[in-house]
This record gives C-alpha cells, sequence and structure tokens, in this order.
C-alpha cells in the first residue's frame, strides 16, 4: 500500500481502527491495518467505497490506510446509503438489483432485500437512500416482465423497505414515479428527493409527488433545456443533494449555439429543510462529473473528472483547475474541509489539497471502483 | 417523437404506416432488462468536439462502462447478460490483457 500523505507520519488517530480491527478479526472479515492506539472520545470519520470484485473497503480517513474490507454478496456493485448513525452501510449490489446492509465495523450482514423475482426483473439506477429516522431505506425499481417472447416495460416505483426487517426484506410501499430517475436522497423532514429529468420530491408515506425544479420540462425563454446527470451518490458533508446540469444561454431566440454561452448549472437541496436553490455558476468548459460542497462553506464547491476544479458559486467564479493523474468519476471531503479524495474508476484514490489542489497523497486500493459511490462515515463513540 | 425527422426512404415508410397513435404507445425503456439507462453517441468526441474530455485512459473507464450499462454495445454487458465477464481482473490498468471479447455461445 502506497500511502504519500504526511499527515500519515502522525501516526494518531487509529483507535478506532483498532477497534474495528479486534471486532472484524471475530467477525472472520479482513482487518487489514490494526492499530493500539486508544480509543477517540469524538467523531472518526472513514471513507468508503466499493471495489472490484466485489468489497467494500472502510478507510480511516486520519491515516488515509485501508482497516477493514467486507465481502459483498453477490457480482460487483457499488452503490452506499447509510444509516443515520453512519454504522450500517446500504449497498446496491448483483447488477443493481439486489440491496444489502453490512455493519462496517463488524461486515455483518444485517439487511438484505432481492428485488428481482420470478419473471421480473428489477434494476435500481443508483437510487438507493435511507430516511433520516434510519427506519426506511428507499430505492427507486424499474421492473421489466421477462415474457416469452418480448419483454414488456412496467411503471417505475419508489419501493420502501423497513430497514428492521432485517434478511430477505420485502417492500412495505411503493408508488409510482418518473422514468430516468437515477439519485435519490432523503431530507429531513421526511421528503424523498428524485434526480431525474426533473428534479422532485415524494411524500414516502402517500406517494404525493412535487416539482422542485423543473428541467426537461422546463420553458425559459432563450436558454436551453437542462440536460441534469447525476449517477453518485454524496453530499453527506454538507447535508445536502447536488444534481448538476448542463444548460446555454442563447443571445436571440433564433438559439445559436455559436453565439451561447454554456453553463453547468445544479439544483442544491438543502437536506435539513427541503429547501431547494437552483443557479448556474460555472461556464461549460471542461467536465464535471460530481460536485461537493465545502461543508464549511458551501459557496465553494469542487468538481471532478479529468480535472478537479474549485468554484465561487455566488460569484461564478472557477477558482481553480488542476489537471488529475486520470478519470476519476467521484469526489468527497473531509469534514474539516481540508482534504479532497477523488475516486471512482481505477483503484487509487487522489488526495488533494482544497487551497492549491496539489496532489498531496494517494490510496492504493486492491481493485477498481469503477462506478461505485465515495461517501464519508462519522462514528461517535 | 414530433422532434424526430426521417431522413432516409425506410424512415419515411415507418411514417407513413404509423399514426400518432400508435406512436403514443411507445415507451421509452429506461432500462433494456436493466441495461442501456442512457443514450450517448460512444467514445468517438467529447461535448467540445474534441478528445481532451474522454475518460482517460481507457483502462479507468472499462469497468464504468460495462458496470453500469452505459455503452453496451461496446463492452460487454456486465450488469445482465455477462456478469463474470471482469472475473480474476480486479484492476483493469493492470490486466486489461485478461478480458477477451464476447462470443456467440454454441447452444448445447
Amino acid at each position: 500500500m502506497k500511502i504519500t500523505n504526511p499527515r500519515n507520519k502522525r501516526g494518531v488517530g487509529l483507535g478506532l481502527a483498532a477497534a474495528l480491527g479486534v471486532s472484524a478479526l471475530l467477525a472472520g472479515c479482513s482487518s487489514l491495518e490494526p492499530s493500539t492506539t486508544a480509543l477517540p472520545s469524538s467523531t472518526h470519520e472513514y471513507l468508503l467505497t466499493v471495489t472490484r470484485p466485489n468489497h467494500l473497503q472502510v478507510i480511516d480517513m486520519q491515516t488515509d490506510k485501508v482497516v477493514r474490507r467486507c465481502d459483498i454478496p453477490g457480482s460487483f456493485g457499488g452503490q452506499i446509503a447509510l444509516s443515520p448513525d453512519n454504522r450500517i452501510a446500504y449497498l446496491l449490489s448483483n447488477g443493481m438489483e439486489n440491496l444489502y446492509g453490512l455493519n462496517i465495523e463488524t461486515c455483518d450482514l444485517v439487511f438484505s432485500a432481492y428485488q428481482s423475482s420470478n419473471d421480473i426483473r428489477v434494476k435500481t439506477f443508483v437510487s438507493l437512500a435511507v430516511s433520516t429516522d434510519g427506519k426506511e431505506l428507499y430505492t427507486v425499481q424499474n421492473p421489466v416482465k421477462l415474457l416469452t417472447d418480448e419483454y414488456r416495460v412496467m411503471s417505475p416505483v419508489l419501493a420502501v423497505f423497513n430497514t428492521a426487517d432485517g434478511k430477505d426484506a420485502k417492500p412495505v410501499r411503493s408508488f409510482p414515479v418518473d422514468r430516468r430517475i437515477t439519485t435519490i436522497a432523503a431530507a429531513a423532514n421526511g421528503e424523498v428527493f428524485l434526480g431525474g429529468g426533473d428534479l422532485q420530491a415524494i411524500n414516502p408515506k402517500t406517494g404525493k409527488i412535487r416539482m422542485v425544479s423543473a428541467l426537461q420540462n422546463e420553458d425559459r425563454p432563450n436558454w436551453l433545456t437542462p440536460d441534469a446527470f447525476a449517477m453518485f451518490n454524496l453530499g453527506e458533508q454538507a447535508n445536502e443533494y447536488i444534481l448538476p446540469y448542463v444548460t446555454a444561454e442563447f443571445t436571440d431566440d433564433t438559439m445559436n449555439f455559436e453565439t451561447a454561452s454554456w453553463w453547468w448549472g445544479m439544483n442544491r437541496v438543502d437536506l435539513a429543510t427541503g429547501k431547494n436553490e437552483r443557479m448556474e455558476f460555472a461556464p461549460f468548459e471542461f467536465i464535471i462529473f460530481n460536485l461537493v460542497a465545502d461543508p464549511n462553506d458551501k459557496n465553494t464547491v469542487y468538481g471532478a473528472f479529468n480535472t478537479l476544479s474549485k468554484h465561487d458559486v455566488k460569484n461564478k467564479k472557477v477558482l481553480g483547475v488542476k489537471d488529475l493523474d486520470h478519470t476519476y468519476y467521484n469526489i468527497n471531503i473531509s469534514g474539516d474541509g481540508k482534504r479532497l479524495y477523488i475516486g471512482g474508476t481505477s483503484s487509487d484514490i487522489s488526495i488533494h489539497d482544497p487551497d492549491s489542489l496539489d496532489k498531496i497523497g494517494s490510496i492504493q486500493l486492491s481493485g477498481d471502483m469503477s462506478t461505485s459511490d465515495l461517501r464519508v462515515a462519522k462514528l461517535t463513540q | 417523437m414530433k422532434h424526430l425527422k426521417s431522413i432516409n426512404k425506410k424512415a419515411k415508410l415507418m411514417d407513413q404506416t404509423t399514426d400518432s397513435a400508435e406512436l403514443d404507445e411507445v415507451v421509452a425503456m429506461q432500462t433494456v432488462v436493466g441495461c442501456t439507462g442512457v443514450t450517448d453517441p460512444g467514445w468517438e468526441v467529447d461535448p467540445f468536439g474534441g478528445l481532451g474530455s474522454l475518460c482517460q485512459p481507457m483502462e479507468s473507464d472499462l469497468y464504468g462502462c460495462a458496470d453500469a450499462c452505459w455503452w453496451p454495445a461496446q463492452v460487454p454487458d456486465t450488469m445482465n447478460s455477462h456478469p463474470n465477464w471482469g472475473a480474476g481482473v480486479a484492476k483493469v490498468d493492470q490486466d486489461w490483457r485478461k478480458l477477451d471479447g464476447i462470443f456467440p455461445e454454441d447452444d448445447k
């Protein structure tokens, strides 16, 4: 394992890693970097991602070392949603069909659900969220009935599972939703935000849907219909849900693409209040796959893909752009806002300084992350 | 469909034989048995007409295209039909030579 982050030299903050190591050994899963230091009394952050063939990687964000590697049943899948205490990672696995809940301290399987049945194959295209009270797990199911001579497309639904049902759980409620929904997020007001062609919110008790921000259904004179894109679950550090999009502002109603101003925009939902803000914030000059906000200054956001970029949202300024070693799909940030973690695609997580955007470290993993989420779990002792 | 214009003989013929009521019955499949969540033109050019914003190198993007069924025409569909295509290859940048093409299998 190659670690170049100078923080590693401090040798502090390994306490919980030690606790995790012991419990993991007892549980029979692999503890890669056990420690002997004392338990911390405060919150400790762990970076979670999934690598091939199908492992949940638990990384101590103080040492940037892998402390746990849990086996996930089935073939590869990488979407992660966390319980409110962050101790259970709910995973979408096995070709985006099955759901598993793993205790990240012990690797114990505490929840499972098999969405497909007999002649109906159900796929969940990354849509995975846990209610803020931890009692319910939400997915958007895309069912297809496999008949002898045809595949019959059925209506997508929001499926609601009780997390307390444990293994082999079945949906307790389901409600029709739009097609094309990818990422979803649960807010403290009880709504589940649905990111798709438009941004909507559904009441998971009644199924009532409200339009939060029209995108594909928007009719804004002299603006191109926004094209939203969200394939990764993140935003826990700022407790928000971000749905990026691309649009263009035309000079007149001739809608000339050559003279238009192209913009990155985003909807960002405060998950504490359910309030959404929408804005164009940066010129469309490079690709951003995902955005993450500085949890201490939400006006500053960072984007990643082939470049790492830093943005002043309010003033629509690009504060910096840095080339990355290769394409990375995903990005997250430490709770103190002092380290950026860039992952997805290959088997290395790149660590960057948020001021200079310089690379300050890397974490080598045992397999490729592909389209996996990169999430932060905060464990409080 | 109203935004599509027929440009060849076959498409124009289809226009003539299909009325709007029948077209309304056509349902876009978000998941063709799980696959084809999006329709992208492919790996040829980026949104700016160049190559700089394509995924680099290809090895970093290979599983990302297969696992999410992003471009199933170019890579095997690991979400549905070929879940074991990458078996034994945890890191594509090291072991890409072991990833073989997919060929029809004879009926037994």
